[in-house]
């Protein structure tokens, strides 16, 4: 049985911050963002988190996959930015799309992988009969230590697929692969508001172990090359990481760059190389072949072969590209930005 | 400010979604979930769900506010006229405010209306977003 992405579905926030000002406030050198090829980042308004985003990305992957509340029997969210600390976030979403009560649900946590493993669970799930349709959602709104390096990164968005079997899927997933360990490169401690990073440690034995090792077991248990791919996307923790780790697999710059979003949206954590992937399908012709590798710190990647199925002509047309999204913005400045997250301690309500 | 948890979960219905009241006898729509038709008490309803996609008729700006949601002010409250014909007023969210004008395209979006901080519910509801 063929089980593929039946519909997909993003959304970015409309607000941008420019590497630039974020540069000039903390005092950093002004060529830093164009060494770590960013742009900008998308910012998320104060009524927004990863739930509200993720609703909106799942809404359009429900619609372009054509299937209702009734058709889905699961609903995995990934995401390191959940509204609660404890109680689903999923289950939220599910209510909201009228999703229908017996079903699975629940938030998955692998700081940026965890919806990685949500596709992989529910290609699983498909495959052995037990669920119909998974609704796979990433989202977050990345938090930063203002002035930290991850400041000019951490960013907010969401991506959604509904993953099924069927001869109508926008795309198979041929082929899965996972490779974990235990490697402290990037964490977040009970009670702290933003994470902490090993700096130099969350490249070499971190992202690009682990992104090398997946996708190299993948090659070896489907028997593919890297020239059988015409897209290769990766997480995307900033704009050089991907460029780095396609060089050493022998990935050429020109098969990478149409899934590249982080230069412009930042890093959208869970959504990031899903995203990605979410653009790439809009831009993809059928019969292309996309080699995705995600990354979570802590640290794990999700490697997948999947092959672009001739619906997905039809089902772009059903949603907004992520193109658009990228496009439609208003830059803010960072004491908006600080305003808009939460930055600032105030007595409110009473 | 301490909303009810149980108070809005049973409600929560018409906050996530669109709902609109259809009468069976007199044959208008109207806004949310209803047991009966508020025009003519009817209850012979039925309920559908909107497509979320509408035009700003009306709107104005909002600068007090007592409800632990203070941090968004000022903000663009407008009069919505959904592509079903019924009206429904909304935050309009993700614009500069010299943006919103009447007959802007938005839709539907799930957004945080208030919250019980720091350790209390998040009450979600739809707002309006530009298209």
């Amino acid at each position: 049985m063929e089980v593929g992405i039946r519909g997909w579905g993003a959304y970015i926030p409309r607000f941008r911050l420019s590497a630039q000002e974020i540069a000039a406030l903390w005092g950093y050198d002004s060529r830093l963002p164009k060494a770590l090829g960013i742009v900008e980042k998308s910012v998320a308004e104060e009524d927004e988190d990863s739930v509200t985003m993720g609703w909106y990305a799942a809404r359009v992957a429900m619609r372009r996959a054509g299937v209702g509340g009734d058709d889905i029997d699961a609903v995995f969210f990934g995401t390191e930015s959940k509204p609660y600390a404890v109680k689903p976030s999923a289950t939220i979403i599910a209510d909201a799309l009228g999703v229908k009560k017996r079903k699975l649900a629940s938030d998955l946590e692998f700081a940026c992988r965890a919806a990685g493993e949500g596709v992989r669970i529910s290609v699983g799930l498909v495959k052995s009969g037990l669920a119909r349709n998974a609704l796979v959602i990433g989202s977050d709104t990345a938090q930063a230590n203002p002035g930290d390096l991850l400041d000019f990164t951490a960013s907010s968005g969401a991506v959604a697929f509904v993953i099924g079997s069927g001869s109508s899927s926008a795309a198979a997933i041929e082929a899965s692969v996972t490779y974990v360990t235990d490697t402290p490169d990037f964490w977040r401690r009970d009670r702290s508001p933003y994470p902490e990073h090993a700096e130099i440690f969350t490249g070499e034995p971190a992202y690009f172990h682990h992104i090398v090792s997946a996708v190299r077991l993948l090659l070896e248990e489907t028997g593919l090359k890297v020239g059988d791919f015409d897209y290769a996307i990766f997480h995307q923790p900033n704009g050089r990481f991907p460029l780095q780790v396609a060089r050493s697999l022998g990935i050429p710059q020109e098969k990478v760059a149409p899934g590249l979003v982080t230069p412009y949206i930042g890093n959208t954590y869970n959504a990031s190389a899903l995203l990605g992937l979410a653009k790439v399908l809009e831009e993809a012709r059928p019969g292309s072949r996309i080699l995705v590798a995600t990354f979570g710190s802590g640290a794990g990647s999700d490697a997948f072969s999947i092959v672009v199925r001739d619906s997905v002509l039809e089902l772009v047309k059903k949603g907004p590209r992520v193109v658009d999204m990228v496009n439609f913005k208003v830059q803010v400045t960072y004491g908006e930005y600080s305003k808009f997250r939460g930055l600032l301690l105030r007595n409110v309500g009473g | 400010m301490k909303l009810s948890a149980p108070q809005f979960w049973r409600v929560r219905e018409n906050q996530y979604k669109l709902v609109i009241t259809i009468c069976g006898d007199c044959g208008k729509k109207v806004v949310f979930k209803r047991p009966t038709c508020p025009y003519c008490g009817s209850g012979r309803v039925e309920y559908a769900e909107s497509a979320g996609v509408g035009v700003v008729e009306e709107f104005t700006k909002v600068y007090f506010k007592r409800d632990s949601s203070e941090d968004r002010l000022p903000e663009v409250v407008g009069v919505v006229r959904l592509g079903e014909g019924v009206r429904v007023v909304g935050e309009i969210v993700s614009i500069r405010d010299s943006e919103v004008r009447e007959g802007m395209e938005v839709e539907a979006v799930l957004r945080k209306y208030v919250s019980d901080d720091p350790y209390g519910i998040i009450y979600y509801g739809i707002k309006f977003k530009p298209v």
